[in-house]
């Protein structure tokens, strides 16, 4: 664990702000952990916004909703943030036509199946990054008894989950109950940051006075550092217990959610509301000035310096898609945001930017490594070809959370040799499958 | 077209540079003690040391085919590991030493023992006390002919150690803990060596662990054998004496030396310890330090394999 030079102000204070009539929309097929949605709509079709425009294919996918209202205008291949070009639907946005309101349910009557068909309806993806779909993980395949909230938001400069907290306890509450049910929990821990006093405050008085459903519930105040809100390091903060190697939280009888993953839920159940917006943080010493702006998927992030929505204050040298620690670094403006996008951060210096020099074996890297590996073996192997070593190093346990990099004097940069190695160790197993 | 590279994106300040340069602000203290008691003997062996020093690395570079001034994948003067190199070793020398002693010392510390194993970070042995060793090698009599501090007319005086181990005389503590005794230049003043010590470990430049246990069982068997034998010198003569507080501080804890999971540092001090016990007691030698060090360098990778930490949830 390490502590970092969080950058949090002013974004965890500015109030949210809205954006949601985009000139054009680009929706991807695949913008979740898994495979891709299967697209049905077809060039030329009128559609409407919430409307299913590409179907789950498997067990683990989501399915994907137009965000607005207007017309297919085609199907192409788009650049992605994340899987660099991938297919994509287009569509233009018709504001003539009168604007589809979701419709609440009644869903006291609901069973827990239906309910939990809505959130699989909606194309929920978890909103902590990693975006892996929601409905997967209320199906759990061994017995589960803590449900554990990650309000931890870790990663520097982002915001999105504490102003969700700040502007929207009860619905988080009201998804929170949700999910406790559907999995039928015996407690419920929230994991939120020290740095997020106020959030901290406000979720146990509205825990307090209001009237929910729920079974034990704990608030955790956070202060291990980055990574703290790994799903793995949450865990075994709140509840000291260790998921395994390559194991998953069920394993240890934890689900953990994201609290803007609880807002979503809410939206879905209560109000009908499939998953076409999110909130942003956008910020950086590169902008005029932070934001936190509701967008729905698909908006291209050109479209809202031409519309004003964000300045810059000097010309960027990076810009960040997701924090500075796991995000990745954008070539131009011109990409869309999609269901995980959290945060872009616009830099007017690059730290990143050193030559790497010879490492030390200062053991830095050792002693901040999360996963207890050893990151410095990795460089070594990687560099020297030594690919057979790295299984045995545990490679794939690595997350590539950049604690290593972060901490070392000679700046190599282990996460990009980590990648490399990951590479050969799939390229190698799919040559052995054949 | 903005900067795209591998996440993170974010560095802490702390560069190699400002590693070494740490290291050099902690032996300030110990240099001043150094030229305080040894005089101008002391000036000429530490610049005549980190001159060669760089000189060394300059022209092992340019051998290498790289630009020393530059980023190189073998190191750079830049990064200024041959100073401290040179400092360390003038510091660990005696003062009558040789001028042209000194110099081949250093040029073996770099040319052979730093850049023949693969340059910065890549040797095995610390470079500073494998000079040494290959000075004590060569020339066995000047290495072991020290004289007292300030002495105008150069009257040879065994160190505290030789004279405890050889005649059983002790020194004051007043003067061990001050550096008014004979000795290496750099190592006889435990005051100026434990203000640098702690700046260290305080800017978490070096690790604690290591100092710890190699204090620590120094220590120890120091009172276990002070109990069975009271003749044997108090706690304090053997922990103030010789170069454990310098070797502790700033040899043991060479990063590139030393093995780099927690366990196995605190396995590399407590072996260390263990080694200048055993050669200080039973040992032909009055001094164990260099040897101790040394030997667990080359245990180092030894170690690093067998205390590798378990993985985050293994059992």
């Amino acid at each position: 664990m390490i502590k970092l030079n969080e950058h949090k102000e002013p974004q965890h204070s500015v109030t949210s702000q809205r954006y949601l009539t985009p000139n054009k929309v680009t929706v991807f097929m695949s913008q979740h952990l898994g495979s891709p949605a299967e697209l049905i709509v077809k060039p030329g079709d009128e559609i409407l916004r919430g409307q299913i425009i590409a179907k789950t294919t498997g067990f683990v996918s989501a399915n994907v909703h137009s965000p607005v209202t207007g017309k297919v205008l085609k199907v192409e291949y788009a650049k992605h943030p994340i899987l660099k070009h991938a297919e994509a639907v287009i569509i233009g946005p018709d504001y003539t036509k009168p604007r589809v309101n979701f419709k609440p349910k009644d869903t006291i009557k609901f069973s827990k199946e239906e309910i939990l068909n809505i959130i699989k309806e909606s194309g929920i993806v978890g909103m902590g990054g990693a975006t892996f779909p929601t409905h997967v993980k209320l199906m759990p395949k061994s017995p589960v008894d803590t449900l554990i909230i990650n309000g931890s938001e870790c990663e520097p400069y982002l915001a999105t989950d504490c102003r969700v907290m700040l502007e929207y306890t009860n619905e988080i509450l009201k998804g929170v109950e949700i999910l406790a049910k559907l999995l039928d929990v015996k407690t419920v821990i929230f994991g939120i940051a020290e740095n997020k006093p106020r959030a901290i405050k406000l979720f146990e008085e509205t825990i307090e006075n209001g009237k929910y459903d729920f079974p034990l519930v704990k608030i955790a105040e956070l202060n291990a550092g980055y990574p703290q809100g790994g799903e793995k390091q949450l865990i075994n903060i709140v509840t000291k217990r260790k998921v395994p190697p390559r194991g998953l939280p069920m394993d240890v009888g934890c689900v953990v959610h994201n609290v803007g993953t609880c807002l979503a839920v809410y939206d879905a159940v209560y109000k009908g509301k499939p998953f076409i917006e999110r909130l942003v943080t956008f910020c950086g010493d590169a902008l005029k000035e932070p934001k936190n702006v509701w967008v729905t998927i698909g908006t291209n992030l050109k479209e809202l310096f031409d519309s004003n929505i964000l300045e810059f204050k000097t010309a960027p040298k990076k810009i960040i898609c997701g924090g500075p620690m796991m995000g990745i670094a954008l070539d131009s403006l011109d990409y869309p945001i999609i269901k995980g996008s959290g945060g872009f951060v616009f830099l007017s210096h690059d730290e990143a930017e050193v030559p790497e020099t010879p490492c030390l074996s200062c053991s830095r890297c050792v002693d901040v490594c999360p996963m207890n590996l050893l990151p410095n073996e990795f460089v070594r192997a990687v560099k020297a070809g030594e690919y057979e070593l790295l299984e045995d190093m545990n490679l794939i346990d690595c997350m590539e959370c950049g604690c290593c990099v972060y901490s070392c004097p000679a700046k190599i940069p282990v996460v990009h040799y980590v990648r490399m190695g990951k590479q050969f160790l799939r390229n190698h197993a799919v040559k052995e499958k054949k | 077209m903005y900067n795209i590279s591998s996440s993170p994106h974010l560095r802490v300040k702390l560069d190699t540079r400002s590693v070494m340069l740490n290291v050099i602000l902690g032996l300030l203290p110990v240099t001043a003690a150094a030229v305080f008691f040894f005089r101008v003997p002391a000036v000429y062996i530490i610049l005549n040391c980190i001159i060669t020093a760089i000189l060394t690395e300059w022209l092992v570079l340019k051998m290498r085919g790289v630009n020393p001034l530059s980023n190189t994948s073998y190191g750079s003067l830049k990064d200024l590991s041959a100073v401290v190199t040179g400092l360390l070793l003038a510091l660990i020398l005696p003062p009558a030493v040789k001028w042209y002693a000194a110099t081949l010392g250093t040029v073996f510390a770099i040319a052979v023992v730093k850049h023949i194993f693969g340059g910065l970070g890549c040797n095995i042995f610390n470079p500073a006390l494998m000079g040494r060793l290959f000075l004590m090698i060569a020339y066995p009599k000047m290495l072991t002919t020290f004289y007292e501090p300030f002495s105008v007319d150069v009257v040879s005086k065994a160190t505290p150690l030789a004279l405890y181990k050889f005649s059983s005389q002790f020194v004051s503590l007043k003067s061990l803990f001050l550096g008014n005794i004979s000795g290496s230049i750099g190592e006889t003043s435990a005051l100026c060596i434990l203000i640098g010590g702690i700046y260290l470990l305080l800017r978490k430049i070096a690790d604690w662990r290591i100092p710890l246990t190699m204090f620590g069982v120094v220590l120890a068997v120091t009172i276990i054998m002070g109990t069975i034998n009271p003749l044997s010198g108090s706690l304090f003569f053997h922990l103030l004496s010789g170069g454990l507080l310098l070797g502790m501080f700033f040899m043991a804890t060479d990063p590139a030396t030393s093995p780099v999971t927690k366990l196995g540092r605190y396995v590399f001090g407590a072996g260390c310890g263990l080694i200048i016990i055993i050669i200080r007691y039973w040992g032909g030698y009055p001094e164990g330090v260099m040897f101790s060090i040394l030997f667990m360098n080359a245990l180092t990778p030894l170690i690093n394999r067998y205390t590798k930490p378990k993985r985050f949830g293994e059992r």
